[in-house]
C-alpha cells in the first residue's frame, strides 16, 4: 500500500522537558519522526517546550512552536495551522501523530479527544487511534480484553475511593499488593503495600495523584521473572518482534529502574515462541493498526506460569533501548507506517537489501544499566519500587553478558572500572569499605534482599564473603544463570590477584 | 604478565584499571603490555542480521572475542566527538544537543565525524548522526583503542559535559589532539590558583575567597570573608555538595559530613554575595587561531539574566534572555570582561560565564572555556546554532569565514524555567539551593516578558493560575517585601491567606488577609487546605538554612498536590508578572521560524 496522499500536514506532539521516566529518548524518537514525514513530503508541524532537543532545532520540521504541551496550545496551534493550509491552498488535511512524543504527547492527545476538540477541528490522530490508546492505557479494560482472548493476567481490581481499594484488597486476600495509579507517568504515586497500613496510605496518594482519580490493586508477582516484548504491526497486520529484552531484577522494580539484557537469556526457545504469539495477539487485540507497542510479561520462576503485565500502544523508553541494541529504527518506521506505508514496503537502511518486515537478529549481548541520583536527596527513599526514580542510563554491547555487563558497569561514570577489584573503596553511608575487603553478612543480607542501585555490586560482594548461589537466590530472586556468570567473574578476580602472589 | 591470563581478563570485559589494581602494575603497563602482544579488541557491526547480510550503516562495538574485525577503513580526514555519557542531574540533554550538532557541522565540512557514546537514549547514538558511531565506554582505554584505531585527526572534549572534559588530559598525554581551546587553557579557569592570577592580570573582580584542606583552615577562611559563605568542592559539575553556610557549627557539620578535604582536593570557600543577581553569559571565539589575540573574534551568543537571586544553582534558576534589569552599564562591563577573558584563554570555540551583580559592582564567579547547558537554549533563543559554528571553529574556520560577527539581541523574551523530580521523591524538602537537581528544562518565548514566563511555567506543568486563593508566608529576611507583593496579587484580583504572623503584618498595612492555622497549631490548617485544593498558588521562602519543619510540610505538601509554588520573591514578582499578562489579554503561539 502506498502512502497516503489525502495527508498535507503531520502535527507531531513531542514529551515536553526531560523529567524522570521521560528522558532524551523522545527526542531521539520524534527527531527520527520528523525527518522519515519531511522525507515523504509531508509538511511536519512539530510542538515541543524543550529547547534543548534536537527535534526543536529550526531545520527538522517546517513549523516549530516551542510553546507548553497543553491540550490549549495544541488546539490554538491546530487552528492557526489550519488556517495556514487554508491560504497555502492546500488539499490534503492536517493530522495528529501523538505516538512519538511518550506519556505526555498521548494524554495531551486523549484529552483533546475526550473534549471532543479533534472531532470539532476535523482532525484525524495517526499511529493509534484513541480507541486503541484507551484500550492499552485503562488497566481495567486492557485486563479484561486479555482475559477475552484468553490470555493470563495478575489477578486485580480497580478502584475509585479507600473503600473500594479495601474491597479489592479483601477479594485478592494476600499481601503484599500492587497499587498502580492510571494514567501516570513512570508510575508515579504507586508502590507495593506489604501491609494493611503501607497499603491504605499508597493507594489513597495513589488516587489523589492520579488525573482520573483511579488506581488498579493487583496480586504481588514480586520476585517474578520480567521481559517486554517490542512489536511492531503494519495496517495490513503483519507484526515482527524487533526486540526481546530480560530484566535481570525480578518484577517489582520499574523496568526504567531494573538492569536489562537483550536478547532474552533465561526462558527455553518454547517459551520465547509462547511469549512472541502472545505478544502478536495482544497488539491486535488491542488494535494498535500502525507502529510500535511494547509489551511486559511476568514469568513465575516456580510454576513458570506466564502473565501480562502491561502494554504501551506507542514509542517508549524500551523501543529506543531497542533500536540501539538492534539498530532496528522504530521510531523511524513507526511514522512511515502511520501514514500507510507496510512493514514489506520499506527498506532497512542497514543492509539496504531486507524490507522491515525482517526480524532483527543479533549474535551479541546488549545490556543496560540505571544511574541513580540519590545523593542529591538525601532526605528520600532510595528503595527501588515500581516508581522509577533513576535519572539516566548506559548502555553496552559485548560478545558475552559478562563482557557487556562489565563494559556497562564502568560506562555508568560512577567511579567503578568493572564490576569490582580495581581498588576504588565502596562507600556505604558515610563508612567505607575497600575494594577487596570482606563485607560483613548482615549489611549483604540486606542490600540483596531490598532492591536498591548497588545490588549487582552486593552480588559480587555475596559470592566473595562466601554466600553460595542458592542464598543470593533466595534473597534477591535474580535468575541463577545470571548469578552464575557473575560468579565466573568473581572466581576471574581472585585467579587474576592470586596470580601474583 | 601470564598472556593466557591477560586474554582470559580481557575477554571477561575486564578493564585495564581492574587487571592493573588486582596484579599491582599501573594502567599504562597493562595497556603496554597488551599492546606488546596485539591483544587489542576487534570492532563488530551491529547490523539488525547477525551478519547475514552485507551491512551499510557503520555502527560499532568493541569486543575481545576476537578475529573478524568489520571496520571499514577510509581516508577521509576524521574527528572524534566524545559524548556524555549516561544521563545525571547536571548532565544531559544540553550536552547531546552539542555533540549532535558537532557532528552535523564537521560532515559539513568534510570530516569524517567518529561518536563515541553509551547513552542510548540520545540522538547522537543514532546511527544516522555521525558516520561512524561506536557504542563505548567513555573511559581512555576504551577511548584510545578507537582514536588510533580510525586514525583521527583530532577530538572534540568540550561539548559532552565533565565526562569528556576528564579524560582529556590522560588523552593528550598518550598522543590525542584535542582540538578547540587547548587542556591547558581549560586548566587555568578550573584551577583556583591559576584563575585568580589571571583575574588579578585582567583587573577583574571575584568574590573574595579562600581554600581549606581541613576544618580548621575552613573556619579561619570563614572568619576572614564574614558569613555568610558558599563552600563546595574542587572539580565538580552539577553544584554537588555546594552549600551556603551561616555559622561556625554549619561548617563545622559540612566539613565532616558533607565533604571530603585534603590537600589535593581542597574546599573552596567564597564570600557568598546575598541578594545579586546573577548572570550567565554563553560566548563563541576564534582567537586560539591567531597569533596576535587582537586578529580573533569574539562574539557574546547570549546574557541570560537569572530570576532568582544568587545562590542557587544556574542549572536550576530560571532565567530571561536578554537581560530584564540589568542596566546598560553593567552590560557593558559583562561583554567587555567577557571577551577580556576570551582573550585571555585563547578560546577557540565556546566560553561559558557566570557572573553575579552587586550594585554597579561585576564579579566573575566561574568560567568554563566549553560548551555549556545553556548553550541550546541560546541558540534557539537568538536563532544561531553555537555549537554547530564553534565545531567548525574548533576544526580550523574563523568566525569572519563563518559569517558571525555581530551579536544579536532579540526584540522579544525567551524564559528558562527548570523542572525537578520532587514528585519522585516525597519527603525532600524543594528549596532550591546551590545543588543542582533539576532534571530538565523549558522554554516561554513571547514578545511580552509577562507571557514569555507562564508560559515557561505552563510548560515546567505547573501553570500560573488566574484567580483563587494565594497562601503566602515569607522569611523575615524578606518581610520588607512582603506588603507591595501581597498587594499586586489583591490587585489581580486574588484572595490572600497567611499564618498568624505574616497576617498580623498584613493586617498592620491595611491588607485584607484570611488567616490560617500552622501545622502545629491544630487543623485545620494550611496542609489541610492545600489537600483539599482551597488553594491556588503557594508563595513560601525558606527562613534560613535550617528550614523548620512545617514550612518543609507545606511545600512538600505543595508538590504532592500540585499546587504552584514560589519559594523566592523574585519568582513570586514574575509570576504576578505572568498573571497580569494573562488575565489582560491571554496567550498566542507562533513558530521559532516566524520569530528569527
Amino acid at each position: 500500500m502506498p502512502k497516503r496522499t489525502d495527508i498535507h500536514s503531520v502535527l507531531i506532539i513531542g514529551a515536553g522537558p526531560i523529567i524522570i521516566g521521560q528522558a532524551c529518548e523522545f527526542d531521539y524518537s520524534g527527531t527520527q519522526a520528523c525527518k522519515a514525514l519531511r522525507e515523504e513530503g509531508y509538511r511536519v508541524i512539530l510542538i515541543n517546550s524543550n529547547p534543548a532537543t534536537i527535534m526543536t532545532d529550526p531545520e527538522f520540521a517546517d513549523r516549530t512552536y516551542i510553546e507548553p504541551v497543553t491540550p490549549e496550545a495544541v488546539e490554538k496551534i491546530i487552528i492557526r495551522e489550519q488556517e495556514e493550509m487554508h491560504r497555502l491552498g492546500a488539499t490534503g488535511k492536517l493530522v495528529l501523530l501523538p505516538t512519538l512524543g511518550g506519556q505526555t504527547a498521548l494524554n495531551t492527545a486523549m484529552k483533546l479527544h475526550h473534549a471532543g476538540t479533534l472531532e470539532r477541528l476535523n482532525v484525524e490522530m495517526i499511529g493509534a487511534k484513541a480507541d486503541a490508546i484507551e484500550k492499552g492505557e485503562n488497566r481495567q479494560v486492557f485486563k479484561e480484553l486479555m482475559l477475552s482472548i484468553g490470555l493470563d493476567v495478575p489477578i486485580s481490581g480497580t478502584a475509585h475511593t479507600l473503600d473500594e481499594a479495601r474491597a479489592v484488597a479483601e477479594r485478592i486476600g494476600r499481601y503484599p499488593l500492587i497499587i498502580r495509579p492510571a494514567y501516570t507517568l513512570g508510575g508515579t504515586g504507586g508502590g507495593i503495600g506489604y501491609n494493611r497500613e503501607e497499603f491504605e496510605e499508597i493507594a489513597k496518594r495513589g488516587i489523589d495523584l492520579s488525573p482520573v482519580s483511579e488506581i488498579l490493586v493487583e496480586e504481588s508477582l514480586l520476585g517474578w521473572k520480567e521481559f517486554e516484548m517490542e512489536v511492531m504491526r503494519d495496517c495490513a497486520d503483519n507484526c515482527v518482534i524487533i526486540c526481546s529484552i530480560e530484566n535481570f531484577d525480578p518484577m517489582g522494580v520499574h523496568t526504567g529502574d531494573s538492569i536489562t539484557v537483550a536478547p532474552i537469556q533465561t526462558l527455553t526457545d518454547k517459551e520465547f515462541q509462547i511469549m512472541r504469539d502472545q505478544s502478536f495477539a495482544v497488539i491486535r487485540a488491542v488494535g494498535v493498526e500502525t507502529g510500535g507497542s511494547n509489551i511486559q510479561f511476568g514469568v513465575s520462576p516456580e510454576t513458570g506460569r506466564m502473565v501480562i503485565i502491561e502494554m504501551n500502544p506507542r514509542v517508549s523508553r524500551s523501543s529506543a533501548l531497542a533500536s540501539k541494541a538492534t539498530g532496528f529504527p522504530i521510531a523511524k518506521i513507526a511514522a512511515k507506517l502511520a501514514v500507510g506505508y507496510l512493514l514489506d514496503e520499506l527498506r532497512n537502511d542497514i543492509t539496504r537489501k531486507t524490507p522491515a518486515s525482517f526480524e532483527p537478529t543479533i549474535d551479541y549481548v546488549v545490556t543496560k544499566i540505571p544511574r541513580f541520583a540519590f545523593e542529591k536527596f538525601p532526605q528520600a527513599d532510595p528503595t527501588l519500587t515500581t516508581q522509577m526514580k533513576s535519572v539516566g542510563e548506559a548502555m553496552a554491547i559485548g560478545r558475552t553478558f559478562k563482557e557487556s555487563l562489565q563494559k556497562c558497569l564502568r560506562s555508568l561514570e560512577i567511579g567503578r572500572s568493572g564490576l569490582g577489584g580495581d581498588g576504588k573503596a565502596w562507600r556505604i553511608g558515610t563508612d567505607f569499605i575497600g575494594d577487596r575487603d570482606t563485607f560483613p553478612r548482615d549489611l549483604i543480607t540486606q542490600k540483596l534482599s531490598v532492591p536498591n542501585a548497588e545490588r549487582i555490586f552486593f552480588i559480587r560482594h555475596a559470592l566473595r564473603a562466601g554466600f553460595s548461589i542458592e542464598e543470593i537466590y533466595t534473597l534477591s530472586k535474580i535468575d541463577r544463570w545470571f548469578l552464575v556468570q557473575i560468579q565466573e567473574l568473581v572466581t576471574f578476580e581472585e585467579t587474576l590477584a592470586a596470580s601474583v602472589n | 604478565m601470564n598472556l593466557d591470563l591477560l586474554v582470559r581478563a580481557k575477554t571477561l570485559g575486564f578493564s585495564d584499571r581492574q587487571i592493573a589494581h588486582l596484579t599491582r602494575r599501573t594502567e599504562d603497563e597493562v595497556r603496554a603490555e597488551r599492546k606488546r602482544h596485539q591483544l587489542v579488541p576487534s570492532y563488530r557491526l551491529v547490523d539488525t542480521c547477525a551478519a547475514e547480510f552485507e551491512a551499510y550503516t557503520p555502527y560499532y562495538y568493541s569486543t575481545y572475542d576476537r578475529g573478524d574485525d568489520e571496520v571499514t577503513l577510509t581516508q577521509t580526514q576524521k574527528i572524534m566527538i566524545l559524548g556524555g555519557g549516561p544521563n545525571r542531574i547536571g548532565q544531559g540533554i544540553e550536552f547531546d544537543y552539542c555533540c549532535v550538532h558537532a557532528a552535523f557541522a564537521l560532515k559539513e565540512d568534510g570530516f569524517e565525524t567518529i561518536m563515541v557514546n553509551s547513552n542510548p537514549e540520545t540522538v547522537s547514538t543514532d546511527y544516522d548522526t555521525s558516520d561512524k558511531l561506536f557504542f563505548e565506554p567513555l573511559t581512555l582505554e576504551d577511548v584510545l583503542h578507537i582514536y588510533e584505531r580510525e586514525g583521527c585527526k583530532g577530538a572534540i572534549a568540550q561539548f559532552g559535559g565533565q565526562t569528556p572534559l576528564n579524560l582529556a588530559l590522560g588523552l593528550k598525554r598518550n598522543g590525542v589532539n584535542i582540538i578547540g581551546t587547548t587542556p591547558e587553557n581549560i586548566e587555568i579557569a578550573e584551577d583556583r590558583k591559576l584563575f585568580a592570577a589571571m583575574l588579578d592580570k585582567l583587573g577583574i573582580p571575584q568574590p573574595p575567597n579562600g581554600l581549606a584542606v581541613n576544618a580548621e583552615e575552613a573556619l579561619v577562611a570563614s572568619h576572614r570573608l564574614g558569613y555568610p559563605v558558599l563552600v563546595r568542592p574542587s572539580f565538580v559539575l552539577g553544584g554537588r555538595a555546594m552549600q551556603i553556610v551561616y555559622s561556625d557549627s554549619e561548617l563545622t557539620h559540612y566539613m565532616r559530613f558533607a565533604v571530603e578535604a585534603s590537600p589535593e582536593r581542597p574546599v573552596l570557600v567564597d564570600k557568598f554575595l546575598e541578594d545579586a543577581t546573577e548572570v550567565d553569559v554563553d560566548c563563541i571565539a576564534d582567537v586560539g587561531h591567531f597569533t596576535n589575540v587582537e586578529d580573533g573574534t569574539i562574539v557574546v551568543g547570549g546574557m541570560l539574566e537569572h530570576i532568582e537571586f544568587a545562590g542557587v544553582h544556574s542549572g536550576d534558576a530560571a532565567m530571561v534572555l536578554p537581560p530584564h534589569t540589568l542596566s546598560q552599564g553593567v552590560i557593558e562591563t559583562i561583554r567587555g570582561y567577557t571577551h577580556a577573558m576570551a582573550k585571555e584563554l585563547r578560546v577557540c570555540g565556546l566560553m561559558n560565564v557566570q557572573y553575579a551583580v552587586k550594585g554597579d559592582t561585576v564579579y566573575v564567579l566561574e568560567v568554563n572555556p566549553r560548551a555549556s547547558r545553556t548553550i541550546p537554549f541560546v541558540s534557539k533563543a537568538i536563532g544561531v546554532p553555537l555549537a554547530k559554528l564553534a565545531a567548525k571553529v574548533m576544526a580550523g574556520k574563523t568566525l569572519k569565514e563563518l559569517g558571525f560577527t555581530a551579536e544579536i539581541w532579540p526584540s522579544y523574551w525567551a524564559v528558562k524555567e527548570s523542572v525537578f523530580p520532587f514528585n519522585k521523591f516525597l519527603g525532600q524538602d524543594i528549596v532550591l539551593s546551590p545543588e543542582m537537581r533539576s532534571t530538565g528544562e523549558v522554554m516561554g518565548l513571547d514578545a511580552d516578558l509577562g507571557i514569555a514566563y507562564a508560559k515557561a511555567q505552563m510548560a515546567a506543568n505547573s501553570p500560573l493560575p488566574l484567580k483563587g486563593r494565594v497562601f503566602i508566608s515569607i522569611a523575615d529576611a524578606h518581610k520588607k517585601d512582603l506588603v507591595q507583593l501581597a498587594q499586586s496579587y489583591l490587585d489581580l484580583g486574588f484572595e490572600l491567606v497567611a499564618t498568624n504572623g505574616t497576617a498580623t503584618a498584613l493586617e498592620a498595612a491595611g491588607i485584607k488577609v484570611q488567616r490560617t492555622l500552622k501545622v502545629l497549631q491544630g487543623r485545620p490548617n494550611i496542609v489541610d487546605l492545600l489537600k483539599n485544593k482551597e488553594i491556588q498558588l503557594v508563595i513560601n521562602t525558606p527562613n534560613g538554612s535550617a528550614p523548620r519543619e512545617d514550612e518543609v510540610k507545606i511545600r512538600t505538601t505543595a508538590v504532592m498536590t500540585g499546587t504552584p509554588i514560589m519559594t523566592t520573591i523574585s519568582g513570586a514578582k514574575a509570576a504576578a508578572l505572568g498573571i497580569a499578562a494573562l488575565q489582560k489579554h491571554g496567550y498566542s503561539v507562533k513558530t521559532i521560524q516566524e520569530y528569527f
